[in-house]
């Protein structure tokens, strides 16, 4: 009797032990997407390395184009030979996909968007997937009358002097003020009334 | 005996059982580590970051800074140079090298106050908010457009065509008055002052006597 109850209590004891075993293993569940970069890495290689690229180095023949703006601004106009993979389905696997092959080719992606701003979100995420060979292409592009434009850009520029901008005005307004005060005054002339005289005797 | 001594090692053999599983527990550590990953998962990352939602406008912060809102904090996270050559009101300076500093963290990483990151344009403030959304800090917002569109819009607006509509001019109304907040003056301030202290001035009342009609002298 004794022995049947220990065989019972081991019986349960094991096939809860086996069924938490195969929870573990179900649920685990690895990210199809492994970051090779911590933020901390990630944050330092931004911070040292220039991963922007200009659009006169374009020319060269291990550069492989991709346009991440939508395929409606792709189709109405696009650089030579660039790849539209839309910056929301940059991570599925196809692309991925795309991605490794450019790795293994040894070549290197340029993303462009609408602007180095667009562009710069799936840099980033694919930067922190560890891509090294990609950079951001450090250009604008426009429609003009359907036709599309390419600009060379700077990012992060300091465009206006926003200081000098105010003091300018200050400066400006001062000026303005003193001249105002410089104005000559306005000459009063004042006239004499003759004092009538008491009427002398004529005649 | 030898019964005996079977039966004697049978007695140990839930001990027996006990030490594999330890053994096996124990190997467990000796598995290949695989990389452990750092913050939220990418397709998460990638769908927080193509939303717009982390932007805010020019005029959305020259709004607050002009009520004194206190449920926010501004950070600039252009390098120190920058910073001290002109700024947002009371922003502090995070340059993006020491973003992940544990000072810095401190800023970023707290629930009280919506952290709003600008830079000259808005792309090392994106960075810097992506970099924080991995790590799954709250309340993190980017001035959209940064400095720059700061300066088109708040600092320098446009002045809008005759043409335009009636929005358009009291947009630029608006824009005018909280550019003179942050420092701006203008020309035309001194002159409509000047006429307001015209207007002020009280016009004196001149009382008209009326003669009072004399009762006819004798004539000659």
């Amino acid at each position: 009797m004794k022995e049947l109850e220990k065989v019972k209590r081991i019986s349960i004891a094991s096939t809860l032990f086996i069924l938490i075993i195969l929870i573990g293993v179900l649920s685990f569940k690895r990210p199809k997407n492994m970051y090779a970069l911590n933020t901390k890495n990630t944050l330092e290689k931004l911070t040292t390395n220039n991963y922007l690229i200009s659009i006169n180095d374009l020319d060269k023949p291990e550069i492989v184009l991709i346009d991440v703006r939508s395929q409606y601004e792709y189709e109405k106009g696009h650089l030579e030979n660039a790849i539209n993979l839309p910056s929301p389905e940059i991570l599925s696997d196809e692309n991925q996909q795309i991605f490794k092959e450019i790795v293994n080719l040894n070549k290197t992606a340029v993303i462009y968007g609408k602007n180095p701003q667009e562009a710069n979100i799936p840099f980033l995420i694919l930067y922190q997937l560890g891509f090294d060979n990609i950079k951001l292409l450090n250009a604008e592009n426009s429609f003009n009358q359907n036709k599309l434009i390419n600009n060379e850009t700077q990012i992060e520029t300091y465009k206006n002097d926003i200081q000098s901008f105010i003091n300018q005005s200050a400066e400006n307004l001062n000026a303005a003020l003193k001249a105002k005060e410089t104005e000559p005054p306005k000459k009063t002339i004042i006239v004499k009334k003759k004092k009538k005289k008491v009427a002398e005797g004529g005649c | 005996m030898d019964k005996k001594k079977i039966a004697k090692v049978l007695s140990f053999r839930y001990k027996i059982l006990a030490l594999i599983l330890l053994v096996l527990a124990g190997g467990l550590v000796l598995l290949p580590k695989y990389q452990k990953q750092e913050g939220i998962v990418s397709e998460v990352l990638l769908n927080n970051a193509t939303s717009p939602e982390r932007y805010i406008t020019t005029d959305q912060i020259a709004n607050k800074i002009l009520n004194q809102d206190p449920s926010f904090i501004l950070v600039d996270v252009r390098d120190e140079k920058s910073y001290n050559n002109y700024s947002l009101p009371n922003a502090i300076n995070i340059p993006l090298e020491k973003l992940l500093n544990e000072e810095s963290i401190g800023y970023l990483n707290q629930n009280q106050f919506d952290v709003v990151l600008f830079s000259n344009d808005n792309l090392y403030a994106d960075q810097a908010w992506m970099l924080c959304n991995r790590l799954g800090f709250k309340n993190l917002r980017v001035l959209n457009g940064g400095l720059n569109k700061w300066f088109t819009t708040i600092i320098n607006p446009e002045k809008p065509n005759d043409d335009m509509p009636a929005e358009a001019f009291e947009l630029y109304n608006t824009r005018k008055a909280s550019s003179m907040f942050f420092g701006v003056m203008y020309l035309d301030q001194i002159i409509s002052e000047d006429i307001d202290s015209n207007k002020s001035e009280k016009k004196q009342v001149i009382p008209i006597k009326k003669k009072k009609k004399k009762v006819a002298e004798g004539g000659c």
